[in-house]
């Protein structure tokens, strides 16, 4: 029904788009100047058609279910039900009349779904009048209005700036909101677990959080050496660290190649080549970790000599470096092609080498865009779940051992959060407090890099 | 004395020319202006000089030129010496983003010319006195070269260029980018310079090359009309073409 309704809506638009600029081409023919574009007038004339059933839309949509809700639990006033209760019935009201109750059904509950199922067909029906009815007033109220000298223009482009503006409006409010949930459970976290523990703590073992019957009452005492956050946050910077060993030489070096030492053919197919790395899902790299690279490392160890854990951090660390290769190669590609080609002609005037104007003035000159490309990787790094969820174990041992396994905040988020979970309870609340944390890392390595980059782009503009 | 010779050089960039057939003698301690409508060739003959042509993939050289009587077009040539011996200005300052000193030294440097840090403050002292640029920067030579003045980069990039010593310096417009005080002074400069080297200078107005060369060549399309001393060029021209760029009548 809301499909049909809104299908119309839109021919109507459309409808008056046209009407709007026949009337701008009518008042055209009888030689008068137009203030504006006829299609102006179209715009204009589709936009007082949109914008009044949208705004009655959204009202409907908040104001209905409140409504209903309330006419029907106004015939179990004066019961004495509590709030519960009353929320209760009104589901199960809900329930049969989509024919999904399986429960007991009482007279009272079938005569609720009833009167619920007729209000909700008068207020659909209401609905349609009045939509229509409200659009077909203004578009007339437009039309008659439109006369040569009737400003049309200015109001298309107010309204296009709106709409552009409620679009990132909603990004950055997506953002705020993502951030306030994180805050909020974060705070309730370290309500149970002190600050310090969970900052300095060495022991990270969330399993003993779930054991916990949720009937007992809390008692911080028994998460004591539960949630202590340093372990998994030193496998979360040795991983990248070891990632970023891979991808800094690689990318680098493929960036400067790419840049300088490539004629345009090989640049052509290889720029592709290398972003196809960056393609891949993450999850097919980490199936490639943890069933290629990870038993290939141990056979290779064990036939050295040496003990290597299948889930080890050189493996999982080694192929998310290859999975950031492509970002710092690009990036760094990117920032070396833009120095000026004045300061190559000046270095080699003066008869420097290539390998020396590359060493002496052009990295130099990129630095900074350079090691903005890195700090993105590097937060990319820090990020990365899927990788490490397969191929690097889910125990949080302490170890600075690349060949042994080692877990980072991502994957105890996925830990914590697999099965069931009970919100209010420490278990779920440590992965808000992993999050928060992350975020703040990342941000701020985000921060950096973004002015780091702007400082450089300042130098050369 | 003649310090370079052109014999029938030819420039092609892919299957376009932009040179043909150019011939032309460069006498030694003399500046010599080539000058002519944009688009003429004259910057890529500059450019031929010191092989910057070859920083351009799909340029390419042919002909001879003679630099004290070695073909710099042949395959022995070591670009890299070179460079050394020919020093370039561009028409944009250029200066590297690093401070003033080590633009200067930057030269010197990479050809190992001081074996001690003293040699090198001479060194960079000498050229930036000769590029009367000293007195005004002598107390911030570890500041960015970028941070200077429009006339002052460019007097930087001509301190950085006869860092090396070069027997020969090439300029691109030098002074399509400044203004008429900081250009009197680098026309001053090379007044000063051509006593130690041979200067090409490469310009849009002729008003310059009346004023700081002795031998003057025009280019038009490609083709060099005409050449000789700068007094005949401007004064007496054999060629109708040369007679009306240098009366303004096109260009």
């Amino acid at each position: 029904m809301n499909l049909i309704l809104f299908t119309f809506i839109v021919l109507l638009g459309f409808t008056s788009y046209y009407f709007g600029r026949k009337k701008a081409y009518t008042i055209q023919s009888t030689k008068k100047r137009l203030t504006a574009l006829p299609q102006f007038y179209g715009y204009y004339l589709a936009i007082w058609c949109a914008i009044p059933a949208f705004i009655i839309f959204s009202l409907w949509a908040i104001f209905e279910p409140t409504i209903v809700k309330l006419l029907i639990l106004s015939d179990y006033s004066n019961q004495g039900y509590l709030d519960d209760e009353l929320n209760l019935i009104y589901e199960k009201t809900k329930a049969l009349s989509r024919g999904q109750f399986t429960g007991e059904i009482t007279p009272f509950i079938e005569a609720s779904a009833e009167k619920y199922l007729s209000l909700r067909s008068i207020a659909q029906s209401s609905k349609v009048v009045i939509v229509l009815s409200a659009i077909i007033a203004s578009v007339a109220y437009a039309y008659k209005r439109i006369s040569s000298n009737s400003r049309t223009r200015e109001p298309v482009e107010k309204f296009l700036n709106a709409v552009l503006f409620t679009a990132s409006l909603a990004a950055i409010l997506t953002t705020v909101g993502i951030v306030f949930s994180l805050i909020f459970q974060t705070i309730d976290f370290f309500k149970v677990i002190p600050l310090f523990d969970f900052v300095f703590g060495t022991h990270w073992y969330p399993a003993k959080a779930f054991v916990r019957d949720s009937s007992e009452a809390l008692d911080p005492t028994m998460y004591s050496d539960t949630f202590g956050a340093v372990p998994i946050f030193a496998g979360t910077f040795f991983i990248a660290f070891i990632a970023m060993c891979v991808a800094i030489p690689i990318g680098l070096m493929s960036g400067i190649y790419l840049a300088e030492y490539a004629s345009t053919k090989v640049r052509q197919y290889a720029k592709p080549l290398i972003e196809i790395l960056a393609g891949i899902p993450t999850v097919v790299y980490g199936f490639f970790a943890a069933l290629t690279v990870g038993p290939f490392l141990k056979e290779l160890g064990t036939s050295m000599g040496l003990e290597v854990s299948a889930e080890s951090a050189l493996a999982a660390g080694g192929v998310m470096g290859i999975m950031i290769i492509p970002f710092i190669s690009s990036l760094s590609d990117d920032v070396i092609t833009s120095v000026p080609q004045s300061l190559r002609d000046g270095s080699y005037a003066m008869g420097a080498t290539k390998s020396e104007t590359i060493k002496r003035v052009i990295f130099p000159a990129a630095l900074p865009g350079i090691v903005g490309s890195i700090l993105l990787g590097v937060s990319r790094a820090i990020g990365e779940t899927m990788i490490v969820v397969m191929a690097s174990g889910l125990a949080a041992n302490l170890t600075l051992n690349p060949l042994e396994s080692t877990s980072t905040i991502t994957a105890q988020i996925v830990v914590i959060l697999i099965g069931d979970q009970a919100f209010g309870d420490p278990k779920t609340q440590a992965a808000f407090a992993l999050g928060m944390s992350l975020f703040l890392v990342t941000l701020c390595l985000n921060i950096v890099a973004l002015r780091v980059v702007k400082k450089y782009r300042e130098k050369y503009e | 004395m003649i310090k370079i010779k052109a014999k029938d050089v030819d420039v092609f960039y892919g299957k376009k020319q932009a040179l043909f057939n150019i011939s032309l003698d460069i006498e030694e301690n003399q500046v010599t202006a080539l000058i002519g409508p944009s688009g003429c060739g004259k910057s890529t003959f500059l450019r031929c000089l010191n092989r910057m042509n070859d920083v351009i993939d799909i340029c390419s050289v042919k002909g001879e030129i003679l630099i004290n009587d070695f073909n710099i077009n042949d395959k022995s040539c070591d670009v890299v010496r070179l460079r050394e011996k020919i020093g370039m200005v561009f028409q944009k300052p250029n200066p590297f983003p690093k401070t003033l000193y080590e633009n200067v030294s930057y030269g010197p440097t990479i050809h190992g010319m001081a074996q001690s840090k003293q040699e090198m403050d001479e060194i960079v002292e000498t050229s930036l006195k000769k590029a009367a640029l000293w007195e005004e920067v002598k107390d911030r030579l570890h500041e960015p070269g970028t941070g200077l003045s429009g006339g002052q980069q460019q007097r930087l990039c001509i301190a950085r260029a006869i860092s090396v010593r070069p027997e020969v310096i090439l300029m691109d417009e030098p002074c399509s980018a400044l203004d008429p005080i900081a250009t009197a002074q680098i026309e001053e400069l090379i007044d000063e310079l051509k006593k130690e080297h041979t200067i090409i200078i490469v310009t849009h107005s002729m008003a310059q090359a009346a004023r700081v060369s002795q031998n003057t060549g025009f280019f038009h399309l490609g083709q060099l009309i005409e050449h000789g001393s700068t007094d005949k060029i401007f004064k007496n021209p054999d060629n109708k073409k040369t007679q009306d760029y240098i009366t303004g009548r096109f260009g």
